[in-house]
């Protein structure tokens, strides 16, 4: 008798121990999407040229997550870039794929497709993130964002530092160019040669409210069929983003190991604040300047005359209006002087974006 | 023997580590930041349907659940201390957070226990949390100009403050009942 009830009493126990457990923070499987697009209007009007006029939806991406448990998920993101695709026109993309592994706050593992983590907005790239319509050049000219591929990473934060590590396919060798540093090198997860992987590594600072400096460093020997280049990219960045100034500096130097180019080098800076406040308003309004610098070729054996071709400066100001923190309106001109003759370029975008 | 053997495995399959490891967290936090010496009175509050709906519309934020916990502190056998522990959804995983108040409603002290993704970090930062302290359920909770943004966690940063915003409200309403 006894036993029984010392039997009874415990399993009664171990059902309000488990109620305890379901109703507190027991942790529910489940599925959530997330997703950003943007619109965009562009006129480019080059000295002595036609100016160029178009309206194109440049991207309208899916995010699909899966928690199985609270340590392991699923993370995945496809995009359609210009709203169509044909002939070589338009892109359709799983810019990201994984499974995710969080063991607690100082460690995690990723494998699948990946991002690096190069500069401030590869891995966060949505339209209300960054001030201008088109992300800076700085992010295609320097870091080819959005930069992603098969590979693994890991990851954590620990003590005010963040760090994250991966390791993943290579770039092609062949599709370097002067014009476009190593940009077209990106393999992008499509069937990737893994003769030679590419190795990232890098750490942010957080602790400071509003906050985050950092620098990444990322070598790959690059294979191609007609060529083999190693390149070294090493860049520095730092966000300040709090009592309404919104300010970001990047800086990034890649090094070549052979061919006509031996280093491309740029950066930029952004200074914006938001006047919302000041006009009594609800809605973030940033009126903001942005000046960008970089050389593709910026060192080359074939000499002055060739790095030349490939400088560019450009000043912008522009406007950003968030009316709630997941969407945004952006206006911007800038005027762009590039080459050994400073042609002068003007520019005038209009954009719309969101994120959720 | 038999039965012992049920006994434990009917525990172990009733208590998950992840949720124990959770309300161990919690405490050891409170304690972290209220000392050794207290003592504690644990609430499962059930949130009244009206003030619910009120607040959610007020902080532009549902509630994770029908219930939040709460936690009386008592120093010397003084109430001293209301602590409310929920959870708020980032981009797409629960951040369990806490946030301390004195018995005026006002914000003592605030901190995550558990965040479980890689993106979006910096909300553990204790000297991003620290910006809440002093708040209260008047005060403006506005991302970018009363509380800083975290580059990279503009998600959880939303989120955490209107997860904060929210709990602050309903110690308001709350408060006198308990």
């Amino acid at each position: 008798m006894g036993s029984k009830f010392v039997f009874s009493f415990l399993i009664i126990l171990s059902l309000f121990i488990n109620i305890y457990a379901q109703d507190d923070f027991e942790f529910k499987p489940g599925a959530t999407i997330g997703g950003y697009g943007e619109l965009h209007y562009n006129y480019v009007k080059p000295e002595n040229t036609e100016a160029t006029k178009s309206l194109d939806f440049h991207r309208f991406v899916l995010f699909y997550g899966y928690n199985w448990t609270e340590k392991w998920s699923l993370k995945a993101e496809v995009e359609l870039e210009h709203n169509f695709v044909q002939g070589g026109q338009g892109e359709l993309e799983l810019e990201q794929a994984y499974i995710n592994y969080h063991h607690a706050d100082w460690f995690g593992f990723q494998i699948g497709v990946v991002l690096p983590s190069v500069g401030l907005i590869n891995e966060y790239h949505e339209p209300p993130l960054f001030l201008s319509v088109e992300r800076p050049d700085y992010h295609n000219k320097i870091i080819p964002t959005t930069w992603f591929g098969n590979g693994a990473s890991v990851y954590g934060f620990y003590n005010g530092f963040s760090y994250k590590a991966t390791i993943m396919e290579g770039l092609n060798a062949d599709k370097f160019s002067a014009s476009g540093a190593i940009r077209s090198g990106r393999q992008k997860g499509f069937k990737s040669n893994a003769e030679d992987f590419l190795y990232n590594v890098r750490v942010d600072y957080l602790d400071i409210p509003g906050l985050k400096v950092g620098g990444s460093f990322t070598y790959n020997n690059a294979n191609g069929e007609t060529v083999d280049n190693a390149i070294t990219l090493i860049e520095g960045h730092a966000q300040y983003n709090s009592d309404n100034i919104i300010s970001t500096f990047e800086l990034g130097n890649i090094s070549y190991d052979k061919g006509n180019v031996e280093q491309s080098f740029g950066y930029y800076f952004d200074l914006g604040y938001n006047i919302g406040g000041l006009l009594n308003s609800d809605m973030q309004i940033i009126p903001f300047f942005r000046w960008t610098q970089y050389n593709t070729a910026a060192s080359s054996p074939l000499g002055l005359s060739f790095e030349e071709q490939y400088e560019v400066k450009k000043w912008m100001i522009g406007l950003s209006l968030k009316p709630i923190s997941s969407v945004v309106f952006k206006v911007d001109y800038a005027v762009q002087t590039s080459g050994a003759n400073d042609a002068e370029t003007n520019l005038f975008n209009f954009g719309a974006g969101y994120m959720f | 023997m038999k039965k012992i053997l049920i006994i434990i495995l009917l525990a172990a399959v009733n208590f998950p580590a992840a949720s124990a490891s959770i309300k161990e967290d919690t405490e050891s936090l409170i304690r972290e930041k209220l000392g050794d010496s207290i003592t504690t009175e644990f609430i499962k509050y059930e949130i009244p349907k009206d003030i619910k709906k009120q607040i959610e519309t007020e902080s532009r934020q549902k509630f994770y659940g029908d219930f939040v916990y709460i936690y009386k502190v008592f120093q010397n056998n003084k109430f001293q201390n209301l602590v409310i522990v929920d959870n708020v959804y980032g981009k797409s995983m629960p951040i369990t957070f806490l946030v301390i108040y004195d018995t005026s409603g006002v914000i003592y002290s605030s901190g995550i226990i558990k965040y479980r993704e890689q993106y979006g970090g910096g909300v553990k930062s204790g000297e991003w949390n620290k910006q809440f302290n002093g708040k209260d359920h008047k005060s403006v909770y506005e991302v970018g100009k009363d509380i800083s943004a975290i580059s990279g966690a503009t998600i959880s940063v939303n989120s955490i403050t209107r997860g904060i915003k929210k709990l602050t409200l309903l110690v308001n309403k709350i408060k006198d009942s308990l």
